[in-house]
């Protein structure tokens, strides 16, 4: 009896598993469509921008700006979706996991050239900031939560890219080498490198600069 | 705060153990159904003998003794005796009225020596063959004596656990305390199907005499003798029954500092015990008892603390650096609070510990289902005492096992 006991809770369990390995299947597959939905919305961003020497700044830049409004909201959820997959206690398919974050490392590195070249162009007041972040970092989550209330205080005139620095990903490196990125977490803000984790109030008085 | 994988793999681990318990108790539950108790009918009714222990009982001894007295039994089989522990209040002018009419015997101790001394000081002068021990602050149904013998159905029953219930309900903690002796009842059945009743609790549970004498009474230096007696007669081979018919009343701690010390006692001594009898461990020479349920409960037990100290881990550390994060925004809370995105936190929801949390849940909701039926009390009268123990007890319970088991290690001293 204790035997079929143990049996049936292993079957309770294991479908308790199966279930919640499926949960995060299907949260894959969201941010997997969402990735190529904001990456044809970089296209598009790229289109308008090309139309910008035919158009003139005053009538392509209200154009940009709401694309890279658009870019922005989409790409927020994928970074929210991929985040709450990150513990791991979620049951996952890792190697899928992994592929994902990449691919969006790639999509957040053409968003912030893109908003870059936005800013130039349309004399535009936003601030880039991007985030290197690594797995053995203390202060990384602290920075995480001030960012996020940076982002919520300045909405659309901030735009946070930030990067996982252990992913072995080509371009994120690149990135990395760049700016000479060795202490996390380091930002860059508007091309500007602080290293270390800095404050609410440091960072809002550069983002006034 | 993300949990190392250790105190994931023992979370899991834990949610699988208690899963296992609950599924073993609904199989031994759906095994059992419909089936009859074995009883026995007495040509002769034997003589019972009462014992009423009070320490301090001023306030409700009269009541518990004048519920002894309006037992359906005959008088001359019938044997009261109060064994007044030293008491520093009205116990003893009480116990006295009573016997001054010689509706009892009283004994009175000097100094204070303890429940099991006093239950051995009036073994010897016990004249039934049967002996019953109440609390003096529980009272007991005018038909419980007849009900609790005929559960004697053979030499070998050497006790009869009554079901328990909690007498008066009125705050949230005595609510919730009445949905748990509600389960342990029902618990106590079927641990009976198992033959593994492991504590014949000190509320009117009726023993044999001679069964009593020969495991030489209760063990005076025990924090919880009614456990203590019950292993110690599965020891000597003797059969535990309970009667789910038999109803017994106690009053429940209703405040949390009477709770914790209750809890604390129960729980120090559960673990003194399960120590005592480790030889039963694993030991197929006592069947399930041995086999089952006193591994599972030592398992479970630390299953708790692991999970407890996850929990610690999980949110303190996290309480912390919320804390201090807070003071980095300068405690902008407010504007965190509004831009919150719902949509967000309830997708967050769906992850494998929920869905395993609904499960044992489910489990959980069912046993609590099976055992209100079971000792026909309804789940909607205590609807939300159910609910609260379902939820948030076991959380309480982690803290004062903590405790318990902290003091056990320190090897405290023993507080009654």
């Amino acid at each position: 009896m204790l035997l079929s006991a143990l049996i049936i809770t292993g079957l309770i369990f294991f479908s308790g598993f199966s279930i919640g390995y499926s949960f995060n299947t299907g949260k894959l597959s969201a941010v997997e469509s969402d990735i190529a939905t904001v990456t044809k919305d970089i296209q598009n961003f790229q289109l308008e921008f090309l139309m910008f020497d035919v158009l003139g700044e005053k009538s392509a830049c209200p154009l940009l700006s709401s694309t890279l409004s658009e870019i922005n909201v989409r790409s927020e959820k994928i970074g929210n979706r991929l985040e709450m997959l990150s513990p791991d206690s979620e049951i996952k398919d890792y190697a899928s996991y992994v592929e994902m974050k990449k691919e969006y490392s790639r999509v957040l590195l053409g968003y912030w050239l893109l908003a870059n070249k936005f800013k130039k162009a349309c004399e535009s007041n936003i601030s880039t900031v991007v985030y290197f972040y690594a797995n053995q970092c203390d202060s990384c989550g602290d920075q995480s939560f001030v960012l996020t209330y940076l982002k919520k205080r300045y909405n659309e005139t901030l735009l946070i890219f930030a990067l996982d620095a252990d992913l072995e990903e080509p371009s994120v490196r690149t990135i990395k080498e760049f700016y000479n990125v060795t202490v996390y977490p380091t930002l860059v803000i508007d091309g500007a490198i602080m290293a270390g984790f800095q404050k609410t109030e440091v960072l809002e008085s550069q983002l006034q600069k | 705060m993300a949990l190392p994988i250790y105190l994931i793999a023992v979370n899991y681990a834990a949610w699988f153990v208690f899963m296992f318990i609950s599924v073993v108790w609904i199989l031994v539950m759906l095994d059992n159904r419909g089936k009859k108790d074995k009883t026995r009918t007495f040509e002769k009714l034997p003589a019972v003998s009462i014992l009423i222990p009070a320490y301090n009982e001023g306030e409700t001894i009269g009541r518990t003794i004048e519920s002894v007295l309006s037992l359906d039994y005959p008088k001359r089989l019938l044997d009261v005796i109060v064994i007044n522990d030293c008491s520093t209040d009205k116990t003893k002018e009480i116990a006295e009225k009573f016997a001054m009419q010689g509706k009892i015997r009283l004994l009175n101790n000097t100094p204070n020596r303890g429940k099991a001394y006093s239950l051995n000081r009036a073994l010897k002068f016990c004249r039934g063959e049967f002996v019953a021990c109440i609390d003096a602050d529980s009272i007991v149904e005018r038909a419980i004596i007849k009900k609790l013998l005929s559960c004697f159905h053979e030499d070998r029953v050497a006790a009869v656990a009554p079901a328990l219930k909690v007498w008066k309900s009125d705050s949230w903690l005595e609510k919730v305390q009445t949905a748990e002796y509600v389960l342990n009842t029902f618990l106590r059945k079927i641990l009976s199907f198992m033959d593994a009743i492991h504590v014949t609790p000190g509320v009117f549970s009726m023993y044999r005499l001679n069964a009593l004498k020969e495991a030489d009474g209760f063990d005076e230096n025990n924090l919880t003798e009614d456990m203590d007696m019950a292993l110690k007669l599965h020891d000597r081979g003797y059969i535990i029954e309970t009667n789910l018919n038999a109803m017994s009343y106690t009053m429940c701690p209703g405040k949390w500092r009477e709770l914790y010390r209750q809890r604390l006692r129960w729980y120090r001594g559960g673990i003194a015990n399960t120590v005592k009898y480790k030889h039963m461990l694993f030991n197929p020479a006592y069947g399930n008892l041995g086999m089952f349920f006193l591994p599972v409960s030592l398992i479970s037990v630390l299953s708790i603390m692991a999970v407890f100290s996850s929990i610690v881990y999980t949110y303190f550390d996290s309480l912390s650096s919320f804390a201090w994060r807070l003071s980095l925004i300068n405690f902008d809370f407010l504007f965190l609070i509004g831009k919150m995105d719902l949509s967000i936190v309830l997708e967050e929801m769906m992850t494998t510990s929920l869905v395993l949390g609904a499960v044992g849940m489910a489990l959980g909701g069912c046993l609590l289902w099976a055992s209100s039926r079971s000792v026909n009390s309804s789940l909607k009268s205590n609807a939300g005492g159910y609910l609260l123990y379902l939820l948030l007890f076991p959380f309480i319970m982690m803290v004062f096992w903590t405790s318990a088991i902290m003091h056990e290690i320190a090897g405290a001293r023993k507080r009654w």
